[in-house]
């Protein structure tokens, strides 16, 4: 068993000095690993997720992703588009989420009758996604997570 | 007075040919017929295309400028709808009845009724409310035209469209063009218009 | 109650993990952790890691991670506000490949220029470090060693740096990254009002009656400034926007009167909108006549490029000392200068109607319209971009619509600190603190003596500029060159012949530190890892003089160190006399044998403050690493230059306190509105306004002509090609890529076309084109619709795809007044792959 585990480490050692070394001329990830005077063929254009399905929150204050495409979608002097599924009046008839009561307060928190301006632009916060993978991971952890390590750490002791 | 005019109209009509034969009558009548029903169509048709729409700068740099992004001109498929599609009824009198209608825009246009974008713009919201009540009206025809509700697979439609379209569409409560202003053109200042 | 199956298996857990723990949960809770003792978040606020706009942030961790961060309800600059960046700050620190070791190219266990990329030990990195630049002092001198820094650097890592290089090696070498960004609004403050940075502040919004927008995509780039130009735009409908831009972007959905011109021809319309105001008899005289000089710039100044190139060759006035020289004039000859800028034809010039100049001339000209011009890149990055500048200067200069609620020029910056550590700090290679310069004698000595070194150690003459740095490179005249906080092979204009083969350089040994694998570190030969944001404490200043500060909140992952500890650390390498000349230690025989480190930071001011000063429940790796509070000593010695300078700073702890102040901070109060009586101190009482940066306290309006760009569409290059930034992304996206919320809103950068320039080139959305410069080729996909509409004849693309670098298109043509490079402008053709 632990001859086992030694070698296996130091099989896994191995593989990582070796892809260390194939891949330590081109280490930029975002260029997924191709030299400054090369470019890789850039893929297609992706498409947009159109389902519907609420993303979880990284944390309670993250703006909703969008879960549905945009295109086209008018938000200007004349009109917002969003807010006709979305202002609290439309929501019955439309069943989307209200825009949040966050959104109705000015800048000096008083809570408004309508939708604060300074919320007009629906898109400077919130953001439809193409439908891809991530290039890089991220090991960010949201709170559950943490509080469940933690409960197990305190089972533990 | 009247009865001795039209008494008199009847009589030389009734009145035989002195110079010209039945046959020649007949027949050239047949064929001006043709020329000028053909002549008629053919115009009407030319001003049903496109380019004639667009052949006007008012049309070409708002409302076609604004057509160029739009899922009614670039789609998956490449079914793309022209300017008469949406905007000119397909039967008959309907058509010619759109097309007097049209005559004012004729008159628009030469006169420099809507010359800038600004002028466009003012007059956006009463353009686009004779559209929206000519297509309430006809229960969307020339949405219809295309998209046939009959022929809806809603399997393939994302949850919010089935639930608008199995219910409200279905029972005629609602037509497309309450729900789908502003699809292929901006939208004017929204206020005071039902569902906004 | 209902609990479906996943529910009931949840709270079955946690309440077994709660019965052993000894923790009674209740049943109807059991899926929700109510012990406030796992629940608690710590919450501590710091300026916003991004743009120049300078939110506060509210950050939370737990366990040493962040876990949350949204918009700072106490902050005035956003009143707790995000976009859509702000908001997913909480996971920029946490992209997979943090790098956490220095890695040196090596073959055989040795460096190797040409090796691979190899895991070394902090003193290893040091060491070839400090071998590198003692071969390199002693083989060509201080101006073969160089560093280009960022406006992201905290103040004290750009304070540090200056002492390091200026005082240390004895370089002026340094630069910061906003010379890419700021460099020409810095020139065009100097030479209109003898100081940098905007009079006015934020309030102006909500005062204004009018903004217009000079080549800023606010909307885009200063999210939540256009929230709060959003906000007083539709809650008081009197107030109108102008929005001026070589494309349709999302400003214009804000716009009463968007106006697209063609590139570089705002010049002309600033010109233009001036004559206007004279026409109509408008000019505010009293003012004018008050507060003001005329003078007429000298034309014909090059552009910035080798002095090889035949544009250099042609033009007249392109030598150092004439690009910005100007000579008196009356306001006569000034009026008759702009009486050629006519309605009709500017409106030939630049595309834009006769009515909408006129309009947006009369939101100037009326004397009851507060205006607050903004501009950014549009305007610095811009082969003219001082004149631009000084252009705008002269239309509010010319109606008094200044330094009073609402009237305000406001040049924006792109960076969170361009203006506290580039451009205050004075990071660039002519500068020193508080908008002193090296060529000065009577600064460099009052440098000298607060620093405490011998008269002499600063050198005189003004180091090399970014982009001459890469040139410099490239000609192998610049051999150890340090990058801290930036993403230059990236962000540097013409990369393929100008930037990538200085990197490559067999003659240079480039070291980059970053907390990412960025493109940049990939032309390196050693990559030093890096402490991010709230892994460190420091200071920021804002766009409207807003310092802020904050703490370390989190530690930084095992082996990452924040740039200022690899400054200070790196300091110890080096002892006085190896790079120090023997006349200049005769002055100070005391500070023989003492390490840089020694004399530059133990020096008793950066020293001065214990440990004990720092609360003892925070984090601060730097500072009992190094035995005194570091940031802090840094930061007091800094502020003597600015205290009593206009430029004065309050006491460090105050910024620990609030969400920042607006220097000059005197007796504790911030100054929102600068040159104006009663609300900056510093104007003497009975002026109203007093331009005190200049001797006789009033402001220049400069007489400068429309010139055309350096490179302009023609038969082959039939294409004008702008740059920019997204929403989405910071900068060269190393930090917002790797966030994948980000990410696959923005993925990549896409050339974005107008749909009638498509069609003649055949081409349709998603298709994939080569984009030609006469410098580089580049690969992407076709955008036609989208955010931003150009017009026919120009292309927009944005620079944050690593995998897409646009830079290797465009030309290294600067200002050559600011040297900033021109980014909005350059001839490219498309073509179909």
């Amino acid at each position: 068993m632990k001859n086992l585990i030694m070698v296996s480490i130091s099989l896994s050692l191995l593989i990582l000095s070796f892809t260390l070394t194939a891949q330590a001329e081109e280490i930029a990830t975002l260029r997924d690993g191709t030299a400054i005077s090369e470019q890789k063929k850039p893929n297609f254009i992706p498409k947009i997720v159109n389902t519907d399905i609420l993303h979880a929150r990284n944390y309670p204050m993250q703006p909703p992703l969008i879960p549905h495409k945009i295109r086209n979608y008018q938000i200007n002097l004349e009109v917002n588009k969003c807010l006709s599924c979305h202002s609290r009046s439309r929501t019955e008839d439309s069943q989307a989420p209200m825009v949040s009561v966050t959104h109705f307060m000015d800048r000096d928190g008083n809570f408004l009758a309508e939708v604060s301006p300074r919320r007009y632009f629906c898109n400077q916060c919130h953001i439809p996604q193409a439908d891809i993978k991530p290039l890089v991971g991220n090991t960010f952890k949201d709170m559950h997570t943490l509080m469940k390590e933690k409960i197990r750490d305190m089972k533990v002791h | 007075m009247w009865k001795n005019i039209l008494l008199n109209f009847w009589q030389t009509l009734r009145r035989p040919s002195l110079h010209y034969s039945l046959g020649f009558l007949v027949v050239g009548g047949f064929i001006a017929g043709i020329v000028f029903w053909g002549g008629f169509n053919t115009t009407l048709e030319l001003t049903n295309t496109e380019e004639f729409c667009i052949s006007c700068h008012e049309m070409r740099d708002n409302s076609y400028e604004e057509l160029k992004t739009t899922v009614h001109f670039s789609n998956k498929s490449g079914v793309r709808a022209t300017c008469p599609d949406c905007h000119v009824p397909h039967n008959w009198t309907d058509k010619i009845a759109r097309k007097m209608q049209a005559s004012k825009e004729v008159w628009g246009t030469i006169f420099g009724t809507i010359d800038t974008r600004e002028k466009f713009l003012a007059a956006r919201r009463n353009l686009a409310e004779h559209e929206w009540a000519r297509l309430k009206a006809n229960d969307s025809l020339e949405c219809r035209n295309c998209h046939h509700f009959d022929y809806m697979d809603f399997t393939l439609q994302n949850t919010r469209a089935v639930e608008q379209h199995s219910t409200s569409l279905a029972s005629g409560e609602k037509t497309c063009i309450d729900c789908h202003k502003g699809i292929a053109h901006e939208l004017p200042d929204m206020q005071g218009v039902d569902g906004w | 109650m209902k609990i479906n199956r996943r529910e009931f298996i949840k709270a079955n857990a946690i309440a077994a993990a709660a019965t052993v723990a000894g923790i009674s949960v209740p049943v109807a809770a059991s899926n929700l952790i109510t012990n406030s003792e796992i629940t608690k978040l710590k919450w501590d606020k710091a300026p916003c890691r991004f743009c120049g706009t300078g939110c506060s942030i509210n950050v939370a961790t737990m366990d040493d991670k962040i876990v949350a961060t949204h918009g700072d309800i106490n902050s005035p600059v956003n009143k707790g506000l995000n976009c859509i960046k702000g908001y997913f700050l909480s996971k920029i620190m946490y992209g997979k490949d943090r790098l956490t070791s220095p890695l040196l190219r090596m073959k055989d266990g040795k460096f190797d220029k040409n090796g691979d990329f190899t895991p070394i030990s902090w003193d290893q990195a040091f060491d070839i470090m400090a071998v590198k630049v003692k071969a390199t002092l002693k083989e060509k001198g201080p101006t073969a060693v160089g560093m280009f820094g960022s406006g992201q650097w905290t103040v004290q890592e750009g304070y540090a740096a200056v002492k390091l290089m200026k005082a240390g090696f004895r370089s002026n070498n340094i630069e910061p990254n906003a010379r890419h960004c700021m460099a020409s609004a810095v020139a065009g403050f100097m030479r209109t009002f003898g100081i940098d940075e905007p009079m006015g502040c934020y309030d102006d919004i909500e005062a204004a009656d009018a903004f217009v927008l000079w080549g800023a995509n606010m909307a885009e780039m200063h999210p939540i400034l256009w929230t709060r130009v959003t906000d007083r735009r539709l809650s008081a409908p009197h107030v109108k926007v102008a929005v001026l831009s070589t494309f349709e972007n999302r400003n214009f959905d804000l716009a009463d009167n968007g106006m697209i011109f063609t590139p570089q021809t705002d010049l002309a319309i600033l010109n233009f909108i001036a004559n206007y105001i004279i026409k109509t008899n408008r000019v505010n005289k009293d003012f004018v006549n008050k507060h003001t000089n005329f003078r007429l710039g000298n034309t014909d100044i090059g552009y910035g490029l080798r002095p090889e190139h035949a544009l250099e060759q042609k033009a007249r006035n392109n030598s150092a000392g004439n690009t910005g020289g100007s000579e008196p004039m009356t306001f006569k000859e000034y009026a008759k200068f702009v009486s050629s800028y006519t309605a009709e034809y500017v409106s030939e010039l630049s595309g834009v109607p006769v009515d909408k100049l006129n309009a947006l001339a009369e939101l100037y000209a009326d004397p009851d319209t507060k205006v607050t011009s903004f501009w950014t890149m549009g305007f610095n990055q811009h082969t003219r971009g001082v004149w631009a500048n000084n252009l705008v200067y002269n239309i509010h200069l010319l109606t008094g619509k200044i330094s009073t609620p609402g009237n305000s020029p406001f040049s924006l910056t792109g960076q969170p600190s361009a203006c506290g550590t580039a451009r205050e700090v004075g990071t660039f290679s002519h500068r020193l603190p508080a908008d002193m310069v090296v060529k000065n004698p009577k600064h460099r000595a009052f440098a000298e003596k607060i620093w405490k070194l011998p008269e002499g150690t600063v050198p005189p003459k003004p180091g090399y500029h970014a982009v001459l740095q890469n040139r410099k490179l490239k000609d192998g005249e610049l051999n150890f060159y340090w990058v801290q906080c930036n993403n230059n092979l990236q962000a540097a204009a013409n990369i393929n012949e100008e930037v990538f083969p200085g990197y490559r350089n067999p003659k240079n040994f480039i070291v980059v530190s970053d907390p990412y694998p960025t493109v940049t570190a990939q032309a390196a030969d050693l990559i030093l890892p890096t402490a991010m944001w709230v892994e460190k404490e420091g200071v920021y200043g804002n766009a409207e003089r807003r310092t802020q500060a904050w703490y370390q909140q989190v530690n930084a992952p095992e082996g990452a160190r924040s740039d200022l500890w690899q400054l200070v650390e790196f300091s110890k390498r080096f002892i006085t006399d190896e790079v120090w000349t023997k006349e200049l230690l005769d002055k100070k025989p005391e500070y023989r044998g003492k390490t840089l480190f020694n004399v530059l930071f133990e020096n008793g001011n950066v020293n001065k403050f214990p440990l004990t000063e720092i609360p003892k429940d925070r984090l601060n790796f730097e500072s009992r690493d190094f035995g005194f509070y570091l940031q802090k000593g840094l930061f007091e010695e800094y502020a003597t230059f600015g205290r009593g300078h206009a430029h004065d700073l309050a006491p460090y702890e105050i910024y620990h306190q609030g969400r920042g102040l607006r220097w000059p901070v005197i007796n504790g109060k911030e100054t929102l509105w600068r040159f104006k009586e009663g609300s900056d101190p510093y104007v003497k009482a009975g002026k109203g306004f007093e331009f005190y940066g200049k001797p006789d306290g009033r402001a220049i309006i400069f007489a400068l002509p429309y010139e055309p760009a350096a490179e302009s569409p023609d038969k082959e290059y039939d294409l004008w090609l702008s740059t920019g930034r997204v929403l989405e992304h910071w900068h060269s996206g190393s930090m917002t890529q790797r966030v994948p919320e980000l990410y696959k809103a923005m993925p990549d950068a896409l050339v974005y076309m107008n749909p009638d320039d498509a069609q003649k080139r055949n081409l349709r959305r998603g298709d994939l084109v080569k984009l030609i410069s006469r410098r580089g080729e580049v690969l992407t996909r076709v955008e036609t619709r989208g955010r931003n509409k150009p017009p026919i004849g120009l292309v927009f693309m944005p620079w944050f795809d690593a995998s897409r670098l646009v830079n290797k298109l465009t030309l290294d043509a600067t200002d050559p007044i600011s040297k900033q490079t021109d980014y909005k402008k350059c001839a490219i053709k498309i073509e179909k792959v």
